[in-house]
């Protein structure tokens, strides 16, 4: 995902957080649970921290919740702001609010950062209990199943009898749709967005790219480095190329096309930045490096490259048959890291396995990141799929 | 209710008539579901609507639907023989590029195939072409030719000979007349408004 939001003018921007629509200022929690836990690599630590956040009430039926799963460099704080400062809110704030399409007025929304992450969860930065340091390499590989484990250690804590439904976008996306195929009879509803029922060699080279800028940084010490060290070069060089494949020639072209910065020469030869997108790539490795740690990312994009539904069970088909969630998969046009024709493939898998899926697809020139396009299309048909006639009543009493 | 309502019920109901109830239903240009959602709940069938534009899918969502974005060719080459009980093109037919790749994969998915169609060798088109020599426009026909899809008109003559030509089984037929309820038994491609066909191979 990528890390630009409109900064608003100041004078606004004190009271934004007001604004009707918006969750306003919240709050991360964190669940701890203290019971060991077992990787599906069969590596095991003797407990984790989830930071999540919610917004909305659980009725007394607790069976409203919607839970919302990040993407690769994503995190918990998806609605909402922190503090009234904030330069932005949580990354889905579009999408999340008092009457938006995902209606916090009816619905418990819960996102939690995942397991293997940085923003507070126990991951790879986390302190080894047995050593007193960071786990550093030492930290189980991380699955996308042990998150979708974790992460319905998180939701049972809560309290939550039925999953409302199960939202996602990219990496999202794939926790959405195997935490259905994990929890049967566990969530109703699941909303898959710009995802993948397994990489493509593409996907893999451009995160295999991504590591090796990090691990052949000398920093990065074969993962053992102080918190505000560590490989900040190839990270920042990692998060640089990925970004370019989470948006398009023709959006990159529409933003920045061949403008230099103030003060570059037309006919000057120097390596400093010259063009515009140069110094935005630039800001976004930079900006990343101040949130984002290295060995997470190894792990993570380790657990997107060998996610793959229709491996264990030989068809995507038979790796569907224990859903009973209705489904919604949602491709974009121009998505070339995770395309159309990946997002389709999922649907009609569903299909043939006789569940009940269906397929859209929104143009747009956007690429991968348009899963948090402002489109009114969009929300209208997330809402309409979330808010259609039930068989049972809401309960608005609580 | 208009008369293009009773129309569209009119041949809800035939359709209805002929599916068995609890199968698997596809609907090749869904819209925005009216027809699978009144099979969905008179004969408990489980539906799926393909059709192309992302406004139409939102719609059948809403109504608890499932529903395909894309072609619907594509669509049907990713199922295995016979995995539909019914395929349904209900006033479709006349839109598609090549109506025979659709028919056969049609039959090839589905043990029946349902075609519903208005029938252009209506007497009243007939006399209008001749009398004013221009495109129809009418309650059926709403839009002047520069406002339209490209659209292939098919009359119950064509339909016949096509399936002739084709080798396809004609299990059963439905000619209304010109107000799509009455049903016609004499000369059909110049007395019926509306024509309905169950095709099995």
């Amino acid at each position: 995902m990528t890390d630009d939001v409109e900064v608003l003018p100041s004078t606004e921007s004190a009271r934004r957080h007001l604004a009707p629509g918006d969750v306003g200022l919240v709050a991360p929690r964190d669940f701890v649970s203290s019971h060991p836990f077992t990787f599906k690599s069969g590596q095991v630590i003797p407990g984790f921290t989830l930071r999540y956040e919610t917004y909305g009430q659980l009725n007394a039926t607790r069976d409203n919740a919607i839970v919302i799963c990040h993407a690769l460099s994503g995190d918990h704080h998806c609605a909402g702001w922190h503090t009234p400062d904030d330069r932005k809110p949580g990354w889905w704030n579009n999408l999340i609010g008092p009457g938006k399409a995902v209606d916090t007025r009816r619905y418990f929304v819960v996102c939690a950062n995942v397991l293997g992450g940085c923003q507070g969860s126990t991951g790879p930065s986390s302190i080894n209990p047995e050593t007193g340091r960071p786990y550093g390499i030492l930290f189980p590989f991380v699955t996308i199943r042990d998150m979708a484990r974790a992460q319905k250690l998180l939701l049972e804590h809560l309290g939550i009898a039925k999953v409302h439904a199960i939202i996602g976008g990219s990496m999202g996306g794939m926790l959405a749709l195997l935490s259905t195929i994990e929890f049967p009879g566990f969530i109703r509803r699941v909303l898959a967005m710009a995802t993948t029922g397994r990489e493509s060699a593409q996907a893999i080279a451009f995160n295999e790219v991504g590591r090796q800028a990090i691990m052949q940084d000398p920093a990065w010490n074969r993962g053992d480095y102080p918190k505000e060290a560590g490989p900040r070069v190839g990270l920042a060089i990692a998060r640089m190329m990925a970004h370019i494949t989470y948006v398009t020639d023709a959006s990159m072209d529409r933003k920045f096309g061949r403008r230099k910065k103030d003060g570059a020469h037309a006919d000057a030869y120097t390596f400093d930045v010259q063009f515009e997108v140069e110094g935005y790539l630039r800001h976004q490795g930079q900006s990343f490096i101040n949130r984002f740690d290295a060995n997470s990312y190894l792990y993570i994009t380790r657990a997107l490259d060998q996610f793959d539904l229709a491996h264990a069970d030989g068809s995507l088909e038979k790796a569907f048959a224990p859903v009973d969630a209705e489904t919604l998969i949602v491709g974009f046009t121009s998505d070339w890291l995770f395309p159309p024709e990946q997002n389709r493939s999922l649907a009609l898998a569903l299909l043939r396995a006789g569940k009940r899926a269906s397929y859209a697809e929104l143009s747009t020139d956007l690429g991968h990141d348009s899963f948090l396009l402002e489109s009114e299309e969009l929300y209208a048909l997330v809402r309409a799929f979330l808010e259609r006639d039930e068989p049972y009543e809401f309960d608005y009493a609580i | 209710m208009t008369k293009q309502i009773v129309k569209r019920t009119v041949d809800m109901q035939i359709i209805g008539d002929w599916v068995e109830p609890g199968t698997r239903v596809l609907d090749l240009g869904c819209g925005s579901g009216v027809l699978l959602d009144y099979l969905m709940q008179t004969k408990q069938v489980s539906g799926i609507g393909v059709d192309l534009e992302f406004a139409k899918i939102t719609a059948c969502v809403r109504r608890g639907l499932a529903a395909y974005q894309g072609d619907m060719t594509s669509f049907m080459r990713s199922f295995p023989d016979k995995h539909f009980g019914r395929v349904i093109c209900s006033r479709t037919v006349h839109e598609l590029a090549d109506p025979t790749a659709v028919i056969d994969e049609a039959l090839r998915v589905g043990r029946f195939v349902t075609v519903g169609f208005v029938n252009h060798g209506f007497w009243k088109n007939r006399v209008n072409a001749l009398l004013q020599g221009r495109k129809i426009k009418n309650e059926v026909y709403t839009t002047e030719w520069f406002e339209s899809r490209p659209a292939n008109p098919v009359s119950v003559a064509d339909f016949e000979h096509f399936c002739t030509a084709k080798g396809i089984r004609i299990a059963r037929r439905a000619h209304l007349a010109g107000d799509w309820h009455t049903p016609c038994h004499t000369l059909p491609n110049l007395f019926a408004g509306y024509a309905l066909y169950d095709l099995a191979r």
